[in-house]
């Protein structure tokens, strides 16, 4: 119980520094759409924390349960945005659902790792033991893989190349996590290394502006790499103690595009320094670590890697953004989860910590 | 174990990310404020007038007057080229122009555009009427030097120009910066960094675009320190009048305190074409071979002929190888060495006043070499002769006074007697400027006082009179002094004084004249002096470059003091 309530209040922090941030980052914005934007952000903080109690009192056993239904309807959402999904930024990510606009590869991360914890836990009527050991790289690696591939290709397609890359990731880790023979990950790490090439030609003009201005941002500072630039300075300006609340100068004055949504940490930093965003980076920590923590006690199978699978998604998320922010990594569209202006991935990210929770209540049954 | 693995690679990626924000933020954060305040603060200069320069009485010889420049703010208009072409016809000016001129100054939308310079007032009020039915226009008042006596005085004041790169580099740490109007010349150079005025201006922020946000700062353009001159600007009319027709110069000092009344130097021009950027008017002063930028009174050098005879005579007197009583005879010319030399007429029996009135040549052929060479040159120097005056005007010449010792030295040969009465009648290597020669005039007028002529009296309302060297006392011998300027003043009263015709003048004038050949056609024409002769107030000293015979000169003196008489300034 004292478990639930620690991670709902790490991520009610987190929440609290991501609306002020949004905030003020809108603070000098005209118009009613941008002065309430970050009402808007509260509202669906409060409707995150009301999933988070809902999923927290579902049993996760469930989920192994609906795991094809989940799976299928990821694929029917992808499939939506293709058809008549919303146009915005260059990219088809959107889909118009009952008022609000929802990005369905925000669901397909938690759908795969739902997918792949079930996938990695079933065992035979006849052995009990767990089977991940012994399987050989069509069972342990070519299955699971096209089971990933499919939506992943299909959000690449968007073209939402970051959250494309994450689907691999995770899909790479998790079978790291499910005992699976390591050879099978060295091979899967050397098939994509040997599909760089001919991925760099499939991608989009942008994607490889993006790219090369990541190597050289100064190739391009109007253009491509305004971006990366106008973000480094905003977090650099920030020095220790940050230029304070509503004082930004990059955000304020609209220098840094994106600065409520996949650039909030900038927006954070600037106006609050060293200080915040390290406090930023202990809480998202304290928040993965109540994750590992639980699937370390965790003995069944499926909820272990199904909290250490959404640990996973924090991380990756939380790591991309920020070194994207400070322009250590190519810019994707990644949102910070909790921090960055956004209805699914909030709403996502508190199922996700809601299950969590529920792993956490319900492993004593097992 | 995995899980161990996968906890720590998490540390290790949020750790990184720790230390890079540390490394960003804290280690380079410095740079980078610097950056994000360029990112989005912009300075709009405003500038201010330099003082103004005025005459000894306070009339304004270079002023400054407010000129309009037409200004156009690119984030306030709707529509540009409505705007240029309503603006073209209240000004009369082609459309198709305006645009050239808003897409050259163009940088950015926060930043004004000069799209019309130095407009005149009638239309820059039509251009503010304008303003109630477009936006962004401004009408920019802008201080411009303005000269309302023309050319007058234009070397004292000098010209005005951008900052060179020379002047830039030595001046860098003062606050000068690149496009910065700095004088040329005169007392626009010497005490620019009095008469410059302090540029202020805004300091704004701006948005992403360029956009005006808010004020952060300004500060008020101040006007430069006024220069008070202890030039009389119409005595200094007078003198450039006269000189209208000819290349020279004319110097009037105050005899006891070395003020310049008035210092003109001929041909002139005309410091406004610098100020209004007429290239054909500057670039003709540049190069017309009559040199008009050229300051012919203090940084010219020239043989002072004849005038240089006043120095051997007192020098004779002081040190007794003359008495005013000696005479010598003079035949039309003297055998010296193995060469005749001529005078310029036959003088018979000649005393020092005599021949000073006379100018005599064989006189002081003799009595030079009764001196000798450097006794003759330290004479010189001892009468301000050979170094510069201190006046504070830029490029003043130092002249030349040659020597024995300085012949050995860099010429290699022996001192003759023939070079010593080339040099006692001001002729050889000799040079003096006019200043020069009208400061060793006052020497005679006041009693044997070497005053150090100055030109500026006072700067932003505070006299600096005091602040300039005091007058030397040569401790010259009275009796000696009083001889010589009987012969000054025999030049002008005597029935064949060279200067006669200046007897008939309105006060008692004493001087002398010179004839400098610089070669067989040329003559430079002087005429040195001081007056009223009883009670002496100003020194002056006329030079008419290869004006012919001393009397052009005197001729010219005449004229000056006719003139100041008229005015009532004597």
């Amino acid at each position: 119980m004292r478990t639930m309530w620690r991670i709902l209040l790490i991520a009610l922090l987190i929440c609290a520094f991501g609306v002020i941030s949004i905030y003020s980052s809108t603070y000098s914005k005209e118009g009613d759409f941008w002065q309430t934007l970050f009402l808007r952000q509260i509202l669906w903080v409060a409707m995150g924390v009301a999933v988070f109690f809902m999923m927290a009192r579902t049993n996760y056993r469930r989920l192994w349960d609906w795991t094809y239904v989940i799976y299928g309807a990821v694929l029917f959402l992808l499939l939506l945005v293709v058809i008549m999904g919303i146009v915005r930024l260059g990219a088809q990510r959107w889909l118009r659902l009952a008022g609000f606009n929802l990005q369905p590869a925000e669901v397909a991360k938690l759908g795969i790792i739902i997918f792949l914890a079930k996938y990695f836990s079933k065992k035979s009527i006849y052995d009990v033991s767990l089977p991940t050991r012994s399987f050989g790289i069509f069972r342990g690696l070519i299955v699971p893989l096209m089971f990933v591939t499919v939506p992943a290709a299909l959000i690449v397609d968007q073209p939402d190349l970051g959250s494309g890359a994450l689907v691999f990731a995770i899909f790479l880790t998790m079978i790291y996590l499910s005992n699976v023979k390591f050879r099978f990950i060295l091979i899967v790490l050397l098939v994509l290394l040997a599909c760089v090439p001919v991925g760099w030609s499939m991608l989009r003009d942008y994607q490889k502006d993006r790219v090369m201005v990541f190597l050289n941002p100064n190739t391009d500072p109007l253009g491509a790499g305004y971006t990366a630039i106008q973000s480094k300075i905003a977090i650099g300006s920030g020095g220790l103690l940050g230029k304070g609340w509503l004082s930004g100068t990059q955000s304020q004055l609209r220098f840094l595009p994106e600065s409520h949504t996949d650039f909030i940490f900038a927006t954070f930093t600037e106006e609050w320094g060293f200080l915040g965003g390290a406090a930023l980076l202990l809480l998202y920590y304290l928040l993965i670590k109540e994750g590992i923590a639980i699937a370390e006690k965790t003995a069944d199978q499926f909820g272990r890697l199904l909290a250490l699978g959404i640990s996973l998604m924090l991380t990756l998320q939380v790591s991309v953004n920020i070194a994207m922010n400070m322009g250590l990594v190519p810019i994707v569209g990644l949102p910070l989860p909790l921090m960055s202006y956004g209805g699914s991935s909030v709403m996502i990210t508190f199922i996700a910590l809601g299950i969590v929770v529920n792993i956490n209540r319900t492993r004593a049954v097992f | 174990m995995r899980v161990k693995i996968f906890h720590l690679t998490a540390i290790g990626m949020l750790t990184f990310l720790l230390l890079s924000l540390f490394s960003m933020q804290v280690v380079r954060g410095r740079a980078y404020r610097s950056l994000s305040d360029k990112n989005c603060i912009r300075l709009i200069p405003q500038k201010g007038s330099r003082g103004d320069i005025t005459d000894r009485n306070g009339t304004v010889i270079a002023g400054s007057a407010i000129a309009y420049d037409i200004v156009i703010l690119p984030q306030e208009v709707a529509q540009i080229d409505k705007t240029l072409i309503a603006l073209s016809r209240v000004v009369g000016i082609e459309p198709a122009q305006l645009r050239k001129n808003f897409r050259r100054f163009y940088t950015s939308p926060s930043m004004p555009v000069t799209v019309l310079k130095n407009v005149d007032k009638e239309k820059a009020m039509r251009v503010e009427e304008l303003k109630l039915d477009l936006d962004g226009i401004i009408v920019q008042s802008l201080p411009l030097r303005t000269y309302p006596f023309g050319k007058l005085a234009c070397h004292v004041l000098g010209y005005l120009s951008e900052i060179d790169h020379w002047r830039l580099m030595k001046l860098e740490d003062y606050g000068y910066k690149v496009g910065n109007i700095v004088g040329n010349g005169g007392v626009e150079e010497k005490y620019d960094y009095y008469v410059r005025q302090e540029d202020g201006g805004l300091s704004v922020e701006v948005d992403h675009q360029g956009r005006f946000t808010r004020v952060l700062g300004f500060r008020s353009p101040q006007k430069g320190k006024d220069l008070q001159l202890t030039v009389d600007w119409r005595i200094q009319k007078i003198a450039e009048d006269a000189l209208q027709d000819f290349r020279g110069a004319v110097v009037v000092l105050d005899v006891f305190t070395g003020e310049i009344m008035a210092l003109a130097s001929a041909p002139a021009f005309d410091p406004s074409a610098f100020v209004a950027r007429d290239m054909l008017s500057i670039n003709r002063s540049f190069t017309d071979p009559a040199a008009p930028l050229f300051n012919r009174a203090i940084s010219g050098s020239y043989p002072p002929g004849s005038v240089f005879k006043v120095i051997s005579a007192y020098g004779a007197l002081d040190r007794s190888k003359v008495s005013p009583e000696t005479t010598f005879y003079c035949p039309g010319s003297a055998q010296i060495g193995r060469r005749q030399f001529k005078c310029w007429g036959v003088h018979n029996d000649q005393s020092l006043v005599a021949a000073i009135a006379h100018s005599c040549d064989v006189y002081f052929y003799r009595l030079g070499l009764l001196l000798g060479g450097q006794a003759i040159h330290d004479y010189a120097v001892k009468f301000g002769l050979g170094k510069t005056s201190g006046v504070e005007l830029p490029y003043e010449a130092t002249g030349f006074i040659p020597n024995p010792i300085w012949k050995k030295l860099y010429r290699l040969q022996k001192w003759y007697d023939g070079d010593t009465a080339n040099f006692v009648i001001g002729q050889g290597e000799l040079l003096t400027s006019p200043l020069q020669l009208a400061r060793l005039m006052a020497v005679f007028a006041n009693g044997g006082n070497l005053v150090t002529p100055f030109i500026v009296k006072a700067i932003g309302g505070q006299d600096v009179t005091a602040g300039h060297k005091r007058v030397v006392p040569l401790h010259l011998k009275p009796a000696a002094l009083r001889s010589v300027k009987e012969g000054l003043r025999q030049v002008v009263a005597d029935e064949q004084g060279t200067a006669g015709m200046l007897k008939s003048a309105p006060v008692s004038i004493a001087g002398k004249t010179g004839t400098a050949e610089i070669n067989k056609v040329d003559a430079h024409a002087w005429f040195a002096g001081f007056f009223p002769y009883e009670r002496p107030r100003f020194a002056i000293c006329v030079f008419l470059e290869k004006g012919g015979h001393g009397y052009q000169a005197s001729m010219l003196t005449k004229t000056i003091v006719e003139m100041m008489f008229q005015e009532g300034l004597l």
